[in-house]
């Protein structure tokens, strides 16, 4: 398995609320991967994606974004918690795509302005991820009490957060070139 | 699990891997005799393009 092209990985910043703070930590993510070499990286806001809400699924397709995840190896979803899920306008956006999907590994971050680092979002993300034919790692990034993460100008003051994003990236990365050669060289039977 | 013959990439022409079925239950609405009783949505073959990253699906054969 000797592939020297680059892995792309698009990072999702799954909120569009005013204010959020998932945004400071989807930068670190994108950050965090911009220091890998053969790694191209992509943030992609919800907030931008404009979907419609008068329909559902892949007949709202929107085109790049669908272009961009087709071609991704992988992906990383940031999504913060609200009221204990995920952001809904996350799920519409992740609903309107499928086989681009489908084999590729998916790491998830956490974030909370509590104290369990959006975990109740990262797990009920879970069986969503599953159900899109995602691969999840078993690493997660958590980002507990955001607020005290990032300074009012959203620098990073928790300094352990790129180690631990690191982390997740390694086993994401090893786990894109995997399934890559699966998906091209491995017929399903 | 059966499979007809190698996908050819429309956007390249290189020969696809069809490396994985997926129950795709949203597009049943809109073929509903396409839907396989056993798994209550249309089982599509999912194939993607070494050369060019290119992924497609397709229906399944019936019995696959």
């Amino acid at each position: 398995m000797n592939d020297s092209r680059p892995l792309s990985i698009p990072v999702i910043l799954g909120t569009p609320r005013q204010g959020r703070l998932s945004e400071h930590v989807a930068r670190v993510m994108v950050e965090q991967l911009r220091k890998r070499d053969g790694v191209q990286v992509r943030l992609i806001d919800v907030r931008a994606l404009r979907l419609p809400s008068t329909d559902a699924g892949e007949a709202i397709k929107d085109p790049d974004f669908s272009e961009t995840v087709m071609h991704a190896d992988g992906l990383i979803i940031v999504a913060p918690e609200y009221n204990h899920g995920y952001p809904g306008i996350l799920k519409h956006v992740l609903d309107s795509n499928l086989k681009e999907y489908i084999h590729k590994p998916v790491g998830l971050c956490g974030v909370s302005a509590g104290g369990f680092g959006g975990t109740r979002a990262v797990e009920s993300l879970l069986p969503v991820m599953r159900e899109l034919g995602l691969v999840t790692i078993f690493w997660d990034v958590n980002v507990s009490a955001a607020g005290k993460a990032f300074d009012s100008n959203g620098q990073l003051l928790d300094a352990a957060l790129p180690r631990r994003a690191d982390k997740m990236i390694d086993e994401l990365l090893w786990m894109a070139r995997v399934l890559r050669y699966g998906r091209e060289h491995i017929p399903a039977e | 699990m059966a499979t007809t013959t190698r996908m050819r990439c429309p956007k390249c022409g290189a020969e696809m891997n069809h490396h994985a079925n997926k129950v795709d239950y949203s597009a049943g609405a809109a073929d509903p005799p396409a839907v396989d009783p056993d798994f209550h949505g249309v089982l599509q073959e999912v194939h993607q393009c070494p050369n060019c990253g290119n992924i497609e699906m397709r229906r399944a054969p019936e019995g696959a």
